[in-house]
C-alpha cells in the first residue's frame, strides 16, 4: 500500500488554555482534493498554517512524502512542494504578472520560460487583460484568482486553500469556485478549509471535519 | 533691518555660481549622502533584527534607539571630538578637523533615526508578506527583503528624515569638522557664521538651498509613494 503525500499524527495545539487539536490524525493522499470545514475557531486556519510551516510551534508528527518534520524545524524542501493560500491573499505591491512570477524566479525558472508560463496561468484565472494591473486596483475576485493562479502556477505537491470564497458574492465568488473546482480535477492534490456549502457539496472532494479537537473522515 | 538686498545678493551668489557658495554645499552633500549610504544597509538591517527576531536585550536596544533620537547632536560632537583628538582612543587616525570627522557624526546621529523608522515599519508591515513570500517558496532572507521591499516608502521616509537631520545639523559638525573654509565648512557652519558676521546673503543663500533640499527630497518621496500606489 502507497503512503499518504502527507500524514499527520498524534497532533496537538493549544492557544492559550484553549486547546485546538488533541491527538488529531490526518492523511491525504496525492491526486485527491479535500474539504475541511467546521465551526468558526475551531483551529481549520491554524492546521493549514500548521501543513505549511508557518506555525511557530508543532506538537505531533508531521510526514510529507514518508519524511517527518522535526518539531524544531520546517523542512526548507516542503516549502517549494507545499503552498498555501491565505483567506485574503497578499499580493505584492507591484502587477499581477510579476506577483505571479515571485515563485517561479525562487525556483531558478529561467524568465522567458516564467513569461510563458505566467501568461498562461493569467489565462487559466480570466486575467489576461490584468497583468499589469497593481494589487490596490484589483477586486477581491480577481486578487483570489490571482493567488490562485500564483499558487497553481507552481504546480506543488500540496496544495492549502484557506476559505478561497469567503467575502466573495455574485459573479466573484463563482469565479473563484470554478477555478477551485478546475482545481480539484486537474489531478491537484488540494486541501481546502471551507464553509461554503458549493465546496462542501462538490463530489470530486472529500470530506473532513474538525469536531471535539480530532478530525472526522465522513 | 533690510531684508532685500540681501536677499537680492544670495540670489545672485546662487545665479553665477560662486564657487565658494558652491564649495560649501558640496561639502554637505557628499559628507552627509556617504554618511546615509554607509549607514542605511547596516541600520536596515538591524532595525528587521530589531523588529523580527526574539533575543535578550532587543527591547533595551530599542529603548536605547528611542532615547537616542532627542540626543543633543552637540554632546555627539564632544563624545567624538574626545574620541578622535590627539589623545583620545582613535587619535591615531587624525580625522578630527576633517570631512571624515563630520561623517562619522552623522552616522551616530543617522543610525537610531533609521532603526527606529525600520523598527517601527517593520513590525507594522502585514505579517502576510512573509508569509507568502515563504509559502512560495522564499528562502528566510529572501523573504525578509521582500517585506522590506513591500515597507520601502516607510523606510525610505526613515532614510528622508535622517538625511534631513544631518544635512542641517550644526553642533556636531562644528565640533569635530571645526568649520575650515573649504575643507569642512558646510551650510549650516558657514550660515552660523556668516550671520554671526552679519554676511546674511550666504546665510540666505545657503538657508534657501536647504529648504530647497527639504521640500525636494520630500517631494520626491510623496511621488514615489504615489507611483506605489499609495493613496
Amino acid at each position: 500500500m502507497r503512503a499518504p503525500l502527507l500524514r499527520m499524527s498524534g497532533l496537538h495545539k493549544r492557544f492559550g488554555t484553549r486547546v485546538l487539536f488533541d491527538g488529531a490524525e490526518l492523511a491525504l493522499e496525492a491526486g485527491h482534493g479535500y474539504v475541511l470545514s467546521g465551526a468558526n475557531g475551531c483551529g481549520k486556519t491554524t492546521l493549514l498554517r500548521m501543513i505549511a510551516g508557518l506555525e511557530a510551534s508543532l506538537h505531533g508528527t508531521l510526514e510529507f512524502r514518508a519524511q517527518p518534520a522535526t518539531t524544531a524545524r520546517y523542512p526548507e524542501a516542503w516549502r517549494r512542494e507545499i503552498v498555501y493560500v491565505h483567506q485574503q491573499p497578499y499580493l505584492f505591491h507591484t502587477t499581477t504578472e510579476k506577483n505571479l512570477e515571485y515563485g517561479l524566479a525562487r525556483r531558478g525558472v529561467p524568465p522567458v520560460e516564467r513569461q510563458a508560463r505566467v501568461r498562461e496561468a493569467l489565462e487559466w484565472a480570466g486575467l489576461a487583460d490584468r497583468s499589469d494591473v497593481p494589487p490596490h486596483k484589483l477586486s477581491g475576485g480577481e486578487a483570489q484568482r490571482a493567488a490562485l493562479a500564483r499558487a497553481k502556477l507552481l504546480n506543488p505537491a500540496l496544495l492549502l486553500l484557506d476559505e478561497p470564497t469567503a467575502n466573495l458574492d455574485g459573479n466573484a465568488r463563482k469565479q473563484v469556485l470554478d477555478l477551485v473546482t478546475a482545481l480539484c480535477i486537474d489531478d491537484h492534490t488540494v486541501l481546502i478549509a471551507s464553509h461554503d456549502p458549493e465546496i462542501m457539496r462538490l463530489a470530486i472532494l472529500d470530506r473532513l471535519t474538525l469536531a471535539e479537537r480530532r478530525i472526522v473522515v465522513e | 533691518m533690510d531684508l532685500f538686498e540681501p536677499t537680492r545678493q544670495a540670489f545672485a551668489l546662487l545665479v553665477t555660481g560662486d564657487a565658494k557658495l558652491w564649495g560649501i554645499i558640496w561639502v554637505s552633500l557628499w559628507v552627509a549622502v556617504l554618511a546615509i549610504a554607509v549607514t542605511a544597509p547596516v541600520a536596515i538591517a538591524g532595525g528587521w533584527a530589531l523588529a523580527k527576531l526574539k533575543f535578550a536585550g532587543r527591547r533595551a536596544i530599542v529603548v536605547l534607539m528611542q532615547a537616542l533620537l532627542s540626543f543633543p547632536t552637540v554632546v555627539i560632537g564632544l563624545v567624538i571630538y574626545l574620541l578622535l583628538s590627539r589623545r583620545g582612543p582613535l587619535g591615531v587616525f587624525e580625522l578630527l578637523f576633517t570631512p571624515w570627522a563630520i561623517m562619522l557624526g552623522y552616522i551616530v546621529i543617522a543610525l537610531p533615526i533609521l532603526i527606529v523608522f525600520t523598527v517601527s515599519a517593520v513590525q507594522g508591515a502585514d505579517p502576510r508578506i512573509y508569509e507568502t513570500a515563504r509559502s512560495l517558496g522564499a528562502r528566510p532572507l529572501r523573504a525578509a527583503l521582500t517585506t522590506l521591499w513591500e515597507v520601502r516608502f516607510a523606510v525610505m521616509a526613515g532614510i528622508v528624515n535622517a538625511f534631513g537631520r544631518v544635512v542641517s545639523e550644526v553642533g556636531c559638525a562644528l565640533m569635530v569638522g571645526g568649520n575650515i573654509a573649504g575643507l569642512t565648512r558646510n551650510i549650516p557652519t558657514a550660515i552660523a557664521l556668516e550671520t554671526a558676521k552679519g554676511e546674511f546673503a550666504q546665510g540666505i543663500a545657503l538657508g534657501m538651498v536647504l529648504v530647497v533640499l527639504a521640500i525636494g527630497i520630500n517631494v520626491m518621496l510623496a511621488w514615489l509613494q504615489g507611483r506605489g500606489g499609495l493613496e
